[in-house]
């Protein structure tokens, strides 16, 4: 249908070209036929209005999303000579080469994937390659806006030589990639297309690394990043870096002219809703925390250079005059004067003698509605930044007024005032006759005393003689505190005592122990656990030492539980709890038993030494710990045998305990040897604790093969005696 | 045709009649609001009346207008309501009200402009669209592409160029797309409908001033004098087009379909 041309007139022929596009556009069954049909119209040689005309309606037809890819193969194969001669032509035309380069974005991926399949066609990838060749090589010369179609076309020559993740869409060739190159394709090597993508995003980038302003180049390229950060990983941290190094605001260093702040806005926005975009579709990128304090960053900027744009603006508004005023005032005031407004003679409110202000609106002010504590706060502050001079300034400008004042008005007064108020020497009315300072010292107080009630419109005059009513104000009294329930006190007491267990949980275990710390450690230097463990320890044993009501300790001794007595001590509280926090985790806390039980004998010792009647608390904490471990034992718990070896003193009665537990078979083994080490290694007990075995032995029958081996190596002729049935006696004191 | 504060962009329109004379090239726009209704109809209406190929588009999830009280919105679905359904369903419902507000004025427009509201994200750029023959502003659309894209919003722009970024730009197009603050009433959509013309005016003529220079880029050669072109000149043009329309802040980027 274009074939006829000839004879036509250019602007006949568009026409038909336009009628036949319109064609295509209806039907895209035609764009095999018309698009082969015009080619040879629109080559190199034709008029400048048809090759315009061809290279737009070439890249219009190889971007059209309504052709299927295989159809697109077709035609980019048809296409590429034409495309090849157009570029490589005479380039006298921004708009040709521009639509031509843009063609080529399109044709690139669907003539590799074409070349892909189909290596016999040698011609078409060496006219893809040429066409290539010649756009990158006029890609830094061109004008910007083929420039930024070169750009375009290397994106999409990247997009095609990088491997992808899959998560594009497969439109248009989006989806051609470098994993789709088999290894021994015979013209295709995908090593070296890689190393060329990679060449070429250097080469892109290069424009944001040299932090161009050129905006149009700018935006250009930042709008192809994000499908390659997103599908081609191996670009991603490469690109990324590169726009968070991108400063788009350097522009603003130079004079804001209304093109440059459309450039900087421009590029500024560009970069953002980049950032913000592949933020929003990773917000799990690793580089997440650096795009968003950059994303931060740049608004703040912005509106920084944009701000400081408008305040200078506002800057202009003053005249000059009141800037040298300003300064001028700011020099001279090195002794700051104080203007008091001027005083009319005559009634005044009492408001009025204190109104030194030439504020008129501060008048108006009620400084009573002020809250209590905000007026003393505002006064001290106010006082602490005055300055004296000021200050005393002020103060006369008052005297000032109340001496004209009572100098007017002296014979109204004397009878209003109250007979308290006289030794103020008020009577003595005469000028000369009275101090001014002590008289009006006073006379200030009262009259603020009574301004708190006044209304400011009262005369001064009645103002004075209502003083009177302040001066015979009593003493004031708390009212006393509700009397407290001993129950209430001791519930209290404890809820109190509780507390110092609070912080245990948060504390902190002692990072490093330091046990050459020796004698010379202090108990609770730091605010660690042991420390305060030691605290609570020595709060328990050593706060009321002395102290304690003897009967009442007495009886205690007997107490299942210290909590039910209702006079309990602070420091039997406190015992209490801290029995219950050891037994609460007795295995990892005997090292707060020991400590806690080496406090109580150490305790009981100085009580010993001066009361003779006082309580003691060592044997009754010991045994209740060991009844409370041993209810829990386990045949693996060696902490008993290190718990005995440690706390400092070891009675009868507490290895009695050991015994009961023989009981239970399997926990015999245990506490034969913590005796054993006993028997060993505190040869202090050693007595008691082979008592213990040989009561153990007598007792218990499973217990014999281990307790006879002990026995015959310690108490040698034991068991023979006991055999021969009469040595029983020297084993009955230790069972209790 | 002219507009409020038009005194000082009076000398545009003149401008475009002569270059109407010299050139019949026109760049083709497309104009952007939320809801499709308002800002940019009024765009379209007034680009198409200046002879512009147009369409037009909105951002949101839904067409949202105006109801009986702030919270009771009237809610449409894009793409499948026509304004003409919704001017009779709002007559329907309070005639007194819509006629009072505006909408069934603004929606009478609209019904003559095209069928219904458009949404951008459902936009499948470079879509033949040659079912739009009675839609103004339709012919030279038919490639489905546009040139330049005007948003009335910060939001819509912002919308736009994400929604471009995530379709990955497999067109290879370039594409301006330019914002212009309009607030969402009656009055500033007509006082920005004359703005969007006066840019798209001042655009058109520094395009048909490049496609006049025929022969004029042998940048092959490496001679850099007197090299532009259209894309070159925008921020220009719209800097200038800021001086004249100082109350409605422009944002403009290079983008990609």
């Amino acid at each position: 249908m274009a074939a006829p041309g000839k004879a036509l007139t250019v602007g006949e022929q568009i026409q038909q070209l336009n009628n036949a596009r319109k064609m295509v556009l209806e039907n895209p069954a035609y764009y095999d036929k018309i698009v082969k049909g015009i080619l040879p119209i629109i080559g190199p040689s034709s008029p400048i209005e048809l090759r315009r005309w061809g290279a737009e309606f070439l890249a219009e037809s190889l971007a059209t999303p309504v052709l299927s890819s295989r159809d697109k193969e077709n035609l980019t194969v048809a296409i590429l000579d034409t495309l090849q001669l157009l570029v490589e032509g005479p380039n006298d035309d921004v708009l040709v080469f521009k639509s031509s380069v843009m063609a080529a974005a399109s044709a690139y991926p669907i003539a590799l994937r074409w070349i892909i399949h189909n290596s016999y066609h040698k011609e078409s990838w060496e006219a893809m390659t040429a066409i290539k060749a010649k756009i990158l090589q006029i890609w830094d010369t061109a004008p910007t806006p083929v420039r930024i179609c070169c750009i375009k076309f290397v994106q999409r020559v990247i997009l095609a030589q990088t491997a992808s993740n899959g998560m594009e869409q497969k439109i248009n060739g989006l989806d051609v990639s470098l994993a789709m190159i088999p290894p021994n394709h015979p013209l295709l090597d995908p090593r070296l297309l890689e190393a060329e993508a990679a060449g070429l995003l250097d080469r892109m980038l290069a424009v944001l690394q040299d932090n161009s302003s050129d905006a149009l180049l700018v935006d250009a390229t930042l709008n192809t990043l994000a499908i390659l950060i997103r599908t081609r990983p191996s670009t991603s941290n490469r690109i990324l870096n590169t726009v968070l190094g991108f400063n788009p605001l350097k522009l603003a260093n130079s004079p804001l002219t209304p093109k440059t702040k459309v450039l900087i806005k421009s590029m500024e926005k560009t970069t953002r809703i980049l950032l913000l975009h592949l933020h929003k579709r990773d917000p799990n990128n690793p580089m997440a925390g650096r795009i968003q304090q950059h994303i931060e960053r740049l608004s703040r900027s912005r509106n920084e250079i944009f701000d400081d744009a408008n305040r200078k603006r506002a800057l202009v508004q003053p005249p000059g005059a009141d800037y040298g005023e300003a300064k001028r005032q700011r020099t001279d005031n090195s002794a700051p004067q104080f203007h008091a407004r001027p005083w009319v003679p005559g009634p005044q409110s009492l408001a009025a003698v204190f109104t030194l202000t030439n504020t008129p609106g501060l008048d108006g002010f009620d400084a009573t509605q002020v809250p209590n504590e905000l007026a003393a706060k505002i006064t001290v502050k106010a006082l602490a930044t005055t300055s004296p001079q000021l200050l005393s300034q002020a103060v006369d400008a008052v005297r000032f007024r109340l001496r004209t004042l009572y100098a007017a008005a002296p014979p109204v007064q004397p009878p209003a005032l109250n007979p308290d108020t006289q030794p103020l020497g008020v009577d003595e009315d005469d000028d000369d006759g009275y101090e001014p300072d002590y008289y009006v010292a006073e006379d200030t107080e009262q009259i603020l005393n009574k301004l708190d009630s006044a209304p400011p419109e009262e005369p001064v005059g009645q103002a004075a003689d209502a003083s009177s009513a302040l001066a015979p104000l009593g003493p004031f009294k708390l009212p006393p505190p509700p009397l407290v329930d001993p129950t209430v006190a001791i519930k209290v007491g404890q809820l109190a005592s509780s507390r110092v267990f609070g912080p245990l949980p948060s504390l902190e275990e002692a990072a490093v122990r330091k046990h050459k710390a020796g004698i010379n450690r202090l108990a609770a230097s730091s605010y660690d656990r042991d420390s305060w463990l030691t605290l609570i320890t020595r709060m328990a044993t050593r706060s009321v030492a002395g102290l304690e009501d003897v009967s009442s300790g007495i009886k205690a001794e007997d107490a299942r539980s210290a909590l039910d007595r209702p006079q309990m001590s602070l420091s039997n509280m406190i015992r209490e709890l801290l029995y219950n926090y050891v037994l609460e985790d007795w295995r990892r806390r005997i090292e707060v038993a020991v400590a806690w039980l080496c406090e109580e004998w150490y305790n009981d010792q100085v009580t010993k030494r001066g009361q003779l009647d006082a309580p003691l608390h060592y044997e009754k904490w010991a045994l209740r710990l060991v009844d409370g471990f041993l209810n829990y034992i386990t045949a693996q718990d060696k902490v008993l045998t290190r718990f005995l070896a440690e706390i400092p003193e070891l009675s009868r009665a507490l290895l009695g305990r050991l015994k009961s537990v023989c009981g239970d078979p399997t926990k015999i083994q245990l506490v034969l040897t913590t005796l054993l080490y006993l028997v060993m290694m505190r040869p202090p007990v050693r007595e008691i604790a082979l008592d213990t075995v040989a009561a153990i032995w007598l007792e218990y029958e499973e217990a014999r093969p281990l307790a006879s081996k002990y026995l015959i190596k310690w108490r040698p002729g034991f068991i023979e005696s006991q055999q021969t049935g009469d040595a029983a006696s020297s084993v009955m004191p230790v069972a209790t | 045709m002219d507009h409020a504060n038009g005194s000082t962009s009076s000398q545009a329109p003149s401008q475009n009649e002569q270059g109407e004379e010299a050139s019949t090239f026109r760049l083709k726009f497309c104009t952007v609001c939320a809801s499709n209704q308002n800002r940019s109809m009024e765009g379209h209406l007034r680009l198409a009346q200046a002879n512009f190929p147009v369409i037009s588009f909105g951002t949101g999830s839904l067409v949202r207008l105006p109801g009986p009280t702030i919270s009771q919105p009237n809610v449409y679905k894009f793409n499948e309501t026509s304004y003409d359904s919704i001017y009779r369903e709002l007559e329907a419902k309070d005639p007194r009200l819509y006629r009072a507000n505006g909408l069934l004025n603004m929606l009478g427009r609209n019904r003559i402009i095209k069928w219904g509201p458009e949404r951008w994200q459902d936009w499948q750029i470079g879509m033949p669209r040659l079912k739009h023959e009675k839609d103004k502003g339709s012919e030279g659309m038919e490639g489905g592409v546009a040139d330049v894209v005007i948003t009335c919003e910060e939001r819509c722009w912002d919308a736009v160029i994400e929604n471009l970024l995530d379709r990955g730009s497999p067109l290879n197009r370039p594409v301006h797309v330019i914002n212009i603050d309009i607030k969402d009433n009656h009055e500033e959509a007509s006082v920005g409908g004359g703005a969007i013309v006066d840019l798209a005016n001042s655009l058109n003529k520094v395009a048909v001033e490049e496609r006049d220079k025929i022969g004029a880029a042998a940048f092959d050669s490496g001679s850099a004098v007197g090299r532009s072109g259209f894309d070159e000149r925008v921020p220009d043009v719209l800097a200038e087009w800021q001086e004249r329309w100082p109350n409605l802040p422009a944002t403009w980027t290079l983008a990609w379909f």
